[in-house]
């Protein structure tokens, strides 16, 4: 009963919180979004049998599967680990209320199993465990086969929730999980020790064995009983915040700005802005994934093949943290924008700051995605000329329709899947600059060649970069246009 | 210093501000009093070109404010949380601040060190971020931050409220000080008449909107204001 009541309140929250009817067009893209994945997640359900039966092995599909079970589990909490927000009812207000403890805890530990996102996977599953594992063995060992994937999804949902409150989500925490996924994928690959073959024992019985499917659950308790340690241990909130306040002092020597006069004191607090946040600080942690995003496209034939969207990778990857950051320029001030705005910094000068700032993420960018090049030739020539392109136009466009962000962004929140401050323009502002080049591209060297495709891409930019001065003052104008509507709408909080 | 000219602001239809003819010369400390929604800091965003007006303009030295830079160099201001950068330390925001004003760390600390009294030994030698610092110690770090590039023009909106008792005094003192020793000119709003007449030589009184009363302080001004304002 208390803990319906608790959902419902905290329904209400969400639903009375402002903007939530504002947002529509943003949830009604994203539920479109939703509704696309939904479908490629059946469609490969269906078509794994197949798909499946076709690898080079002994081994039945179902075996296969079982074999990745534990890289799935190992992947999935790391996922869990950095996308998953904690679930954080606000409990000052409850805890003077004459509501057991436990009653509060329960709902905080279980309520995350709850959300629809964790069984997204079960889109793969079902179909799968119908058309394979039901043919291959019997019903019953299908519907275990399932059952111990649920289990699966609950101890990764509880046990991430657990690491993320004890160790924080810091970048020791990164680097550590990043370490430990890379040691296991050496030790397979080197035939030192095969987790593959390990998870193919251990689920095999798991689902083969009518009494199999205890052992995931009895783990899914250990993970529980962890949680519920964790919060006896924890409960005040006043707990949790001390890891907070000690990691305020981080202050990275930036000194070396000094002698680049305003424009670098601006950068510096720029980065100080983006270190300090939780949501910027999570789009850093994001770029670090997507920088991998060129490993699924270059190695796979069909997009390899594609002149357009190959393009499309190398500018994504090579403009990586510039898109990222870029889209939300001025909003990401939104909190201090009036302190901005009276300062002794002329607007030219502030628009120039964030313009070298979005250049030094371009050539960080690049530089890390150099290995790339090893893939051939015409990666070489693609990164380059989306390198000179991003330099050349891209960070004109990202200053200049930044400008129509005219919402609050809200820093401290950290959610990796955050759209708060999201509004339709966002998505139009991503729109050309991530589409245009690649539509470019993809015609061209349809109808004429890739070589004249990728020098129209590299002489666009080369224009942009030698008209700098005359570019920043089209986006100054802009900008002064745009002054007054950008401050009022910070100034609204949501 | 400051002259406005025609100055109206109208949301959706509705003037919240109208004025004629303003002008204050340099060196006044000009006090603007009214009660909630008079239009005191849609009047002061309009003279920091923080919002549009609708029409008419304001003049700081000369130079319209209006989508101009020049005017920065010339004011400090500070009317609420946003003009902070809540995620510096205080040392971190007195130097970007005073970098911007071409000052160097020797001048940043040449300043701190005379706000001193002021700051109560509660702001600086901490790490602690602006964000986690009191109402009341936010206010102090906004108005040092505000005199750091030693402004012609002061713009402070309820410097006041949320100040403890000894450091309303201090502000007094220190605000009064700045006009015998600097001659700077200086705009304030409060609703505190007592702290108001003190410090400002003139007073106005906005209603709706509107300017009704304009005064130069004498004895007799708090008892008028404190009439005006009795219902």
């Amino acid at each position: 009963m208390l803990i319906l009541n608790l959902v419902k309140q905290e329904w209400k929250k969400s639903y009375r919180a402002q903007g939530f009817y504002k947002n529509l067009a943003v949830s009604i893209m994203l539920g479109l979004f939703a509704l696309y994945m939904a479908v490629v997640l059946l469609v490969l359900g269906f078509s794994l049998n197949t798909i499946l039966e076709k690898a080079d092995s002994k081994l039945n599909p179902m075996e296969l599967f079982n074999g990745a079970m534990l890289y799935i589990m190992l992947l999935g909490l790391t996922f869990r680990f950095f996308m998953q927000q904690l679930n954080t009812l606000n409990l000052p207000p409850y805890q003077v209320l004459p509501i057991k403890r436990s009653t509060l805890i329960n709902f905080l530990i279980l309520k995350p199993l709850a959300s629809p996102a964790n069984y997204f996977l079960l889109l793969v599953i079902i179909p799968f465990a119908i058309k394979s594992v039901a043919g291959y063995y019997s019903v019953a060992v299908a519907f275990r086969f399932v059952l111990s994937f649920v289990f699966l999804v609950w101890f990764d949902s509880l046990t991430a929730a657990l690491l993320k409150r004890k160790f924080g989500s810091g970048l020791l925490s990164f680097l550590l999980i990043i370490l430990s996924l890379g040691a296991v994928v050496a030790l397979e690959y080197l035939k030192v020790f095969s987790l593959f073959e390990f998870s193919r024992v251990l689920y095999d019985f798991i689902v083969l064995k009518p009494y199999g499917v205890i052992f995931p659950l009895a783990f899914v308790s250990i993970a529980y009983l962890f949680n519920k340690w964790y919060f006896s241990q924890n409960y005040y909130p006043e707990s949790f915040n001390r890891k907070m306040k000690g990691d305020r002092t981080v202050t990275a020597d930036l000194s070396f700005l000094n002698r680049f006069g305003i424009i670098g004191e601006l950068i510096g607090m720029e980065l100080k802005l983006i270190l300090r946040h939780k949501r910027t600080k999570k789009i850093l942690y994001m770029s670090g994934f997507f920088l991998l995003y060129g490993l699924f496209f270059y190695t796979n034939k069909t997009y390899a093949n594609s002149n357009g969207m190959s393009f499309f990778v190398a500018m994504f990857v090579t403009g990586l943290l510039m898109i990222m950051y870029g889209q939300w320029v001025i909003s990401w001030d939104s909190s201090h924008f009036d302190s901005l705005m009276t300062q002794n910094i002329p607007i030219r000068t502030y628009l120039n700051a964030n313009y070298y700032l979005m250049i030094a993420f371009n050539v960080l960018c690049f530089v890390l995605t150099t290995p790339y090049f090893f893939f051939g030739e015409k990666i070489i020539y693609m990164h380059l000329a989306a390198f000179i392109f991003n330099m050349g136009v891209n960070v004109y466009l990202l200053l200049f329709l930044a400008t129509f962000n005219t919402k609050r962004v809200d820093l401290s929140n950290s959610s990796a899947m955050n759209y708060q401050g999201t509004t339709y323009k966002s998505f139009l502002i991503v729109l050309p600059i991530l589409f245009l080049p690649m539509i470019i591209v993809g015609t061209l060297s349809a109808f004429i060649s890739l070589k004249v495709a990728l020098w129209t891409i590299t002489l666009l930019g080369f224009v942009g970069i030698i008209f700098r001065n005359q570019l920043i003052t089209i986006c100054v104008n802009q900008f002064n246009r745009r002054k007054y509507k950008l401050a009022e709408g910070f100034r609204e909080g949501e | 210093m400051i002259q406005v000219t025609d100055l109206q602001k109208a949301y959706n239809g509705v003037t919240v501000l109208n004025i004629p003819k303003l002008s204050i010369p340099h060196g006044e400390s000009f006090g603007l009093v009214g009660n909630n929604g008079a239009g005191k800091t849609t009047f002061f965003r309009l003279i920091l070109d923080l919002i549009e007006a609708t029409a008419g303009e304001v003049e700081i030295d000369g130079q319209k404010v209006m989508r101009n830079d020049a005017w920065k160099s010339l004011t400090g201001s500070f009317l609420d949380e946003g003009f902070l950068i809540d995620f510096l330390t205080t040392e971190e925001y007195f130097t970007f601040v005073g970098k911007l004003h071409h000052k160097s760390e020797g001048d940043i600390s040449i300043f701190l060190d005379t706000m001193k009294e002021f700051f109560n030994d509660e702001i600086l030698g901490s790490k602690k971020l602006i964000r986690d610092f009191s109402k009341g110690n936010q206010k102090k770090i906004g108005i040092a931050a505000a005199l750091i590039g030693e402004p012609n023009l002061l713009i402070l909106d309820e410097p006041f409220t949320a100040l403890d008792p000894s450091s309303q005094i201090r502000l007094k003192r220190f605000l009064n000080d700045l006009q015998t020793r600097k001659n700077i000119t200086m705009l304030i709003s409060s609703h505190d008449l007592n702290h108001i007449t003190e410090v400002c030589k003139r007073i106005v009184v906005l209603e709706k909107g509107k300017i009704v009363k304009d005064l130069q302080t004498n004895d007799e001004t708090l008892n008028e204001l404190e009439a005006y304002f009795a219902v």
